[in-house]
């Protein structure tokens, strides 16, 4: 007790200065420990739902599993139901996270550093090399030998879209296209029909007069995937060799149509733009055609289901090629997402089990119904075909006839940094879009980022 | 065990049981903030990309970031904008409504409750999705702007002039917790003090800037240093809202940490950003704390 007195006497004797300090000292720490809160703040925010990736090998032999996947509203129900069919047929729980698309990837970096992935992931053709270079995958060529993984439905070059180096590390969860989602119901009020390859010219000549006679404008810019085709259809390459081009003005010309759309009124400005989910993306989302658009470029053509059933009443929303000048060469097939295993799976054999069932068995698909794409198995697809909304056996036939016919190969995958481009990109049209930006400026930093992400 | 054991007399000296019943917290602390600490300081200077081992590359993240990332100094200006307009605004606000609440009534209890609520739930995902939806062109504003006679479909967070204000609205909005301690600070200057000043002939006007203000000084102080930390610390309210558009114009600099860490995974650049911040905010402290003895009144 003398102790504590001597202390508090000594605390008395302190000059102010020395409190000062210490006041200083304090302020110090709680702006360290707000950077801290602000770090796991964000993390908590995020996972709801998980941190439990762990917890699923408690009983022994087949234990309980978790599948992790991005989506929509759709999707998520679907997917959820499936996996509750799954327990009731096999015993075995598996517990669903799912996320949007940004969250997913911060989740899924996050869990592959802590070597605690969940057992079944949903897999994208833009992140499937940078995961596989990491040794994060399961190679599921040892259990497509031995039966375990039955791909006899598969066709070919399905089953080839999961090939990276010597491996396969993903399943086409569903075979899909790049399309443009438009309101058929404003197209068909104005007696216009929009034919399937369509070329650029004949696309802007309706969305003009759209935006004439309507109010309503095209949304072709805010996403990615229309600088693809375009330059899928005109040769030049964005990635193919890490370095994108020679020079900047190979990209000048792709500005300049966004430029111009701006310019002429067709081309819905950015700052009504929210593409972050299906359900508001501005096809679906507001209330009147001056804030809407009639057309966007946003996803591929499985999110049908997704962009219907989020559409207001009476709104009947349709799919069609993206316009570019040579439609052939800027078309392909691509998967619209992989089922793929975490090399950190307690039990491979269990999560196979579960890869095969949602891909070759009827209960399974019979919930979800090709939401995530034509099944690569094509037994499946024929089996589902009948069962699935009109809406779906458009989604359907537009990747079997309009597609498949008339395509060409897909780009090889993205390398690494690829999303730091993707969000140069975007940015860059979004600078378009508020005219603060020349097609010019705009890709001229659109090559420096590439020169700065893979130049030598 | 036996009283004259070594471990018996250990546990009964006075400063080891203070220690023990320290221990939780210390462990807590060294294991939850000065270890990842120091590990983000390795990382600060190491390529680390999160998925592969950290590779070191001396001060390059630093030099990147100051002379040749201009998403950084957008997103610090944004940060800067936001932390300087909406602190001061904020203070203000929670200095008028706790004079007004200070006086008591029947209902102060539930007016104090009730101003202090947003405070609690502003910070929150739920808000900020509602107030995404408040300010979208066809958003509850609007309709509003449309009741009093302006019909407009303007797009708020399409602006580069009005997205950031939406989002300093909604930090000025949750001034609860400034106002509760402005409250007990009020409460406690003497009432002598004020019959003194109404003896010597001073109206309401002057009591507040020759009583009141000086009084409070020590409060406001502390509110602007707490809060400023806060400020230059916001993350959900861009994160959700804005996604730092338009054109980074509320790119904040803690979301543009996370961008940098998790969607470009480079984490070694991100923790060198967060270092930047932490240099940043004790540096504006201290000066913060050098200014105070020429405006705060010190009661010692």
């Amino acid at each position: 007790m003398e102790n504590f007195e001597k202390d508090k006497e000594e605390e008395k004797l302190k000059s102010r200065k020395v409190k000062r300090m210490l006041a200083l000292a304090v302020t110090g720490a709680v702006c360290v420990s707000a950077l801290g809160a602000c770090g796991s703040s964000s993390d908590s925010g995020k996972s709801e739902s998980t941190e439990s990736s762990d917890s699923g090998e408690s009983s022994g032999g087949y234990g309980d599993l978790v599948m992790a996947w991005w989506g929509n509203q759709v999707r998520n129900e679907k997917t959820q139901e499936a996996l509750d069919k799954y327990k009731e047929l096999n015993g075995v729980s598996v517990e669903g996270q799912f996320y949007q698309w940004n969250d997913y990837w911060s989740k899924m970096a996050t869990a592959a550093a802590g070597n605690s992935m969940p057992d079944l992931i949903q897999m994208d053709y833009s992140y499937i090399e940078q995961y596989v270079d990491n040794g994060q995958l399961l190679d599921l060529t040892p259990y497509m030998e031995s039966g375990a993984l039955d791909v006899s439905n598969i066709p070919e070059n399905v089953l080839a879209m999961g090939e990276v180096g010597d491996g396969n590390y993903g399943i086409a969860a569903g075979v899909s296209g790049n399309c443009l989602f438009y309101n058929k119901t404003v197209t068909d009020e104005l007696g216009i029909t929009m034919t399937d390859n369509m070329s650029f010219d004949e696309f802007v000549e309706i969305a003009k007069q759209i935006t004439e006679e309507t109010g309503y404008r095209a949304n072709v810019l805010s996403q990615n995937n229309y600088f693809t085709e375009w330059s899928r259809a005109e040769g030049i390459p964005i990635v193919e060799a890490k370095l994108p081009v020679a020079s900047a003005d190979e990209y000048t010309p792709f500005y300049q149509i966004m430029e111009d759309s701006i310019k002429d009124g067709w081309q819905l400005t950015p700052d009504y733009i929210d593409t972050t989910a299906v359900e508001t993306d501005p096809l679906v989302y507001g209330s009147s055609p001056e804030t809407m658009a009639w057309c966007t470029i946003n996803g591929t053509s499985n999110q049908l289901t997704a962009f219907q059933s989020a559409a207001p009443e009476g709104t009947e929303i349709a799919v069609t090629t993206i316009p570019t000048t040579d439609t052939i060469t800027s078309n392909y097939l691509k998967p619209a997402l992989y089922f793929s295993i975490s090399a950190d799976t307690e039990d491979p054999d269990a999560a196979v089990a579960l890869l095969d069932y949602l891909i070759n068995s009827e209960d399974a698909n019979g919930i979800l119904l090709g939401e995530r794409g034509v099944p690569a198995s094509t037994s499946i697809a024929d089996y589902i075909y009948d069962l699935v909304s009109e809406t779906e056996q458009k989604s359907f036939a537009y990747v079997t006839d309009v597609i498949t016919p008339n395509c060409s190969p897909i780009n090889p995958p993205d390398p690494t940094g690829m999303s730091e481009l993707t969000d140069t990109m975007k940015k860059v049209a979004e600078k378009i879009g508020y005219g603060e930006a020349t097609a010019a400026e705009a890709a001229q930093e659109v090559y420096d980022k590439g020169i700065e992400l893979w130049g030598e | 065990m036996r009283s004259d054991s070594k471990l018996y007399k250990f546990l009964n000296k006075e400063k080891s049981a203070g220690v023990i019943f320290c221990l939780p917290f210390i462990i807590g602390f060294i294991a939850f903030l000065i270890v990842p600490m120091g590990i983000s300081l390795y990382y600060s200077f190491c390529d680390y990309d999160i998925l592969s081992p950290p590779e070191f590359i001396g001060l390059d993240n630093y030099i990147k970031m100051f002379t040749g990332d201009e998403v950084f100094w957008r997103s610090f200006k944004a940060t800067l904008y936001f932390a300087l307009v909406s602190v001061p605004l904020r203070l203000v606000f929670a200095l008028i409504v706790a004079m007004i609440l200070v006086k008591p009534t029947k209902l102060t209890g539930f007016y104090r409750a009730a101003y202090y609520l947003p405070s609690i739930i502003g910070g929150s995902v739920a808000v900020a999705v509602l107030w995404k939806r408040m300010f979208a062109p066809d958003g509850v504003v609007n309709a509003l702007l449309g009741v009093i006679g302006i019909d407009t479909k303007f797009a708020w967070l399409g602006s580069t002039k009005t997205a950031i204000w939406t989002l300093i609205i909604l930090a000025v909005w949750q001034f609860g917790s400034s106002m509760l301690i402005f409250l007990s600070a009020l409460k406690q200057i003497p009432k002598d003090l004020y019959e003194a000043a109404e003896v010597d002939g001073a109206g309401k006007v002057t009591k507040f800037f020759r009583v009141t203000l000086p009084l409070l000084t020590p409060t406001i102080f502390f509110n602007l240093v707490m809060q400023m930390i806060n400020g230059f610390l916001a993350f959900t309210q861009s994160l959700i809202i804005t996604q730092g558009k338009p054109m980074d114009s509320t790119l904040f600099y803690a979301v543009y940490m996370y961008q940098q860490s998790f969607n470009y995974n480079s984490a070694g650049y991100a923790s060198a950003m967060a270092w930047t911040m932490l240099l940043f905010i004790g540096l504006l402290t201290l000066i913060l704390f050098k200014t105070k003895r020429f405006w705060v009144y010190d009661q010692e």
